[in-house]
């Protein structure tokens, strides 16, 4: 048995199995969560100085070959920074490691070959238009995925009954993951803010902080990688929300739809004052991103980002300025895998602070 | 009486500079401008370098604050080009393209920056944009647009002269490889014994500064070492490797560095490869790793990985280069 697998990314990691699914693929073995353990083994076979992605992406893979996965899938492309050579440099790692493996490339920035690979290599002998309508069903799924993500960024924030949230949030996810249909994922969408209006009760005394949080995508939405930064500022009684989405890589409502404006196009159109051309990754997006949410009257930004990483060390350098022009605190934090939780709760909480101070003395 | 001023643009001498100095010298001296380089890297510079840059900055990426901060005050602009790539897909380090902007903005009290961008691979740039970039810069300083023309002409040809006098033919490579050619001829190689070959490779802004990567040329030098640097390598060779990867090496410099590795490691004609890397440096990350686990497979050149930044100590790499060249000396033996 050939058995597939990818890597963990956050509730990402759902979608990536009903991709499977809807290809016709049930032989999965599903990625663990990373655990401490996952970090350790992949760092200890990691390059010195990798940005800390990578080394989760080794420890996942490693624990699920063992655990008997054949076929590794991830994306891979070619941008200003190092993720297109994530896999080259895994398969070598992994057969210097002795493993017996075989590796799936998706790169979405190629059409043509992101369908062949999908078609040849990945689906159980489906036909292009059969694979096509997945996609749309994945498509929409996702975007189902996203907005539970959100909604519960939010509802966490002001729950009543502590842990009410996260229930209806996976109750949600068990619903999108077994809908059929297109037509039936789309009312499920439509219905999914209901449920969490309906099922968690709120504390409405509250005028909670409302925080963005920005940076690289993979550490903002791998909440193992992020020491639960959303779940951690929620229980602070703040309202989080993210920008950094797949979409910002994939827009397939762009493909159908050219004349509505993604919000990457309005969020790069902001940084072009301060860094015009792309730097790979998510640099631009963070910086536009923090004068976005500022204009819609949010307290302030998170700004994470993996150690070492390129694009996102330039965006670094230059929020200061966006948040003295803009007066927009933003706070940048740096994560690997050996980030202590004591100390990036105490800044959490400092910066949480200040903004709380902020607000009061402007409502004065 | 009318003092004429001349303009002066100030050039750090860091990064880009070690590839493309010939070029950017000539054009701004060429249009009538006075060109400040920043002078060769010191202990200062470098002091300075730490202070003012961010912390998690790859090492050359530090010392560029510096050698900018030893000429700000004395220049009316600074010349920092944002460079994305001049290959049709491949590109460079992101660092190149946000360099400028990251020291405008976080020190707004520098002079003017000329910050010309140029990519080829994400933006399609060519001739065109080349000649726009030219007269655009051009017409800053002077109001004759022949002579712009002019100084890119010059510059153009000092930079191919470069080139051609640095970078090998592959016959002259080949006399090499068989010893009947020495690079560095100050040698006296004792009689009937050939000196040790070794290949240097790294970025040209680690090899070419004495400063960042302690001497090692010196040493090698006083050594004698007969070595060729990554720079020199013919770039057909680079990309023959480069074909027999079954991934595509994007960076483009990183090409150079690991194709000279992978060439040497195939012919095994020197003694060894000694492989410069910056700490913290994201391509240097991957080709680092990739380097290291072909020499591995592949293990009849030895391979010396040396990482470099603010702390490396000149005693301590000086034992390594030494116990390295002795083994290499056996080997040959
Ligand atoms: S964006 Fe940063 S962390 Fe992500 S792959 Fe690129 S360098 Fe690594
Ligand atoms: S290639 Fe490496 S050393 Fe050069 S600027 Fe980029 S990160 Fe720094």
């Amino acid at each position: 048995m050939m058995s597939i697998t990818y890597p963990h990314f956050g509730s990402l990691t759902y979608l990536f199995e009903i991709f499977l699914n809807e290809l016709g693929r049930y032989d999965i073995v599903k990625p663990k969560n990373p655990s401490r353990k996952t970090a350790i083994i992949g760092s200890r076979h990691s390059p010195e100085f990798i940005c800390t992605p990578f080394k989760i992406v080794l420890g996942t893979f490693m624990e699920s070959i063992e655990a008997g996965a054949y076929e590794l899938v991830m994306g891979g492309f070619q941008a200003h920074c190092r993720f297109g050579y994530y896999w080259p440099v895994l398969k070598m790692i992994l057969e210097d490691l002795g493993y017996d493996f075989r590796f799936i490339i998706l790169d979405q920035t190629n059409p043509v070959e992101f369908l062949r690979v999908l078609k040849n290599d990945v689906s159980d002998n489906l036909k292009l238009f059969q694979i096509l309508k997945t996609l749309r069903i994945v498509w929409n799924k996702f975007c189902c995925i996203e907005l539970v993500d959100k909604l519960l960024s939010r509802y966490r924030a002001v729950e009543f009954d502590k842990g009410s949230s996260e229930l209806v949030a996976e109750k949600a996810f068990k619903l999108i993951v077994e809908e059929k249909g297109i037509r039936n994922i789309k009312d499920l969408k439509k219905k999914l803010p209901g449920l969490f209006e309906k099922e968690v009760s709120k504390d409405t005394k509250v005028n909670p902080l409302k925080v963005a949080i920005i940076g690289e995508i993979y550490v903002v939405l791998e909440p193992s990688l992020n020491l639960e930064i959303h779940k951690r500022l929620n229980e602070l009684g703040v309202i989080v929300d993210t920008p950094v989405s797949l979409r910002n890589y994939v827009d397939f409502e762009g493909i159908f739809n050219p004349f509505k404006k993604s919000h990457k196009q309005i969020t790069l159109r902001k940084a072009k004052h301060y860094l015009e051309h792309s730097c790979g990754g998510d640099a631009q997006a963070s910086i536009g991103d923090t004068i976005l949410y500022k204009e819609k009257d949010w307290d302030g930004m998170v700004h994470l980002y993996p150690f070492t990483c390129m694009p996102e060390i330039i965006s670094k350098s230059i929020l200061p300025q966006i948040s003295k022009e803009h007066n927009m605190p933003v706070i940048s934090l740096t994560i690997d895998e050996q980030t202590g939780e004591a100390g990036f709760q105490t800044r959490l909480e400092a910066f949480v602070d200040l903004l709380e101070r902020k607000k009061e003395s402007n409502c004065k | 009486m009318v003092v004429k001023l001349t303009m002066k643009v100030g050039i750090p001498r860091a990064l880009l500079f070690y590839k493309f100095f010939p070029m950017w010298t000539t054009f701004f001296r060429e249009l009538g401008v006075k060109v400040i380089v920043s002078p060769n890297t010191t202990k200062q510079i470098k002091t300075e370098s730490v202070k003012h840059a961010p912390d998690e900055d790859c090492y050359s990426t530090k010392l560029y604050f510096g050698h900018v901060m030893a000429i700000k005050d004395e220049v009316d602009y600074l010349f920092i080009p944002r460079f994305g790539s001049s290959h049709k897909t491949n590109v460079s380090c992101p660092k190149f393209i946000g360099l400028a902007e990251v020291l405008q903005s976080m020190f707004p009290d520098l002079p003017p920056i000329i910050m010309p961008f140029y990519s080829t691979a994400k933006s399609g740039h060519g001739k065109r944009r080349l000649i726009y970039l030219i007269f655009s810069i051009g017409f800053k300083f002077t109001k004759n647009p022949f002579r712009i023309i002019k100084a890119a002409r010059r510059a153009y040809k000092e930079q191919k002269v470069h080139y051609e006098n640095l970078i090998l033919d592959e016959k002259t490579l080949h006399k090499w490889e068989q010893t009947e050619y020495l690079l560095n001829n100050f040698l006296s190689p004792e009689e009937g014994e050939r000196p040790i070959k070794i290949a240097l490779v790294g970025h040209s802004y680690v090899l070419n500064d004495d400063f960042a990567s302690l001497n090692i040329q010196q040493i090698l030098k006083e050594h004698g070492v007969d070595y060729i640097t990554s720079e020199q390598l013919p770039r057909s060779l680079v990309e023959k490797q480069m074909d027999k990867l079954d991934y595509n090496l994007y960076f483009d410099y990183e090409r150079e560095i690991l194709g000279t590795i992978m060439h040497f490691i195939e012919r095994k004609s020197i003694d060894g490869i000694i492989h410069l890397i910056i700490f913290s440096c994201g391509p240097d990350s991957i080709t680092g790793e990739m380097a290291a686990r072909y020499a591995q497979r592949d293990p009849s050149v030895p391979l010396l990985q040396l990482t470099f930044d603010e702390l490396t100590s000149e005693t301590g790499l000086e034992t390594r280069i030494e116990a390295f060249l002795d083994l290499s000396r056996r080997r040959k033996k």
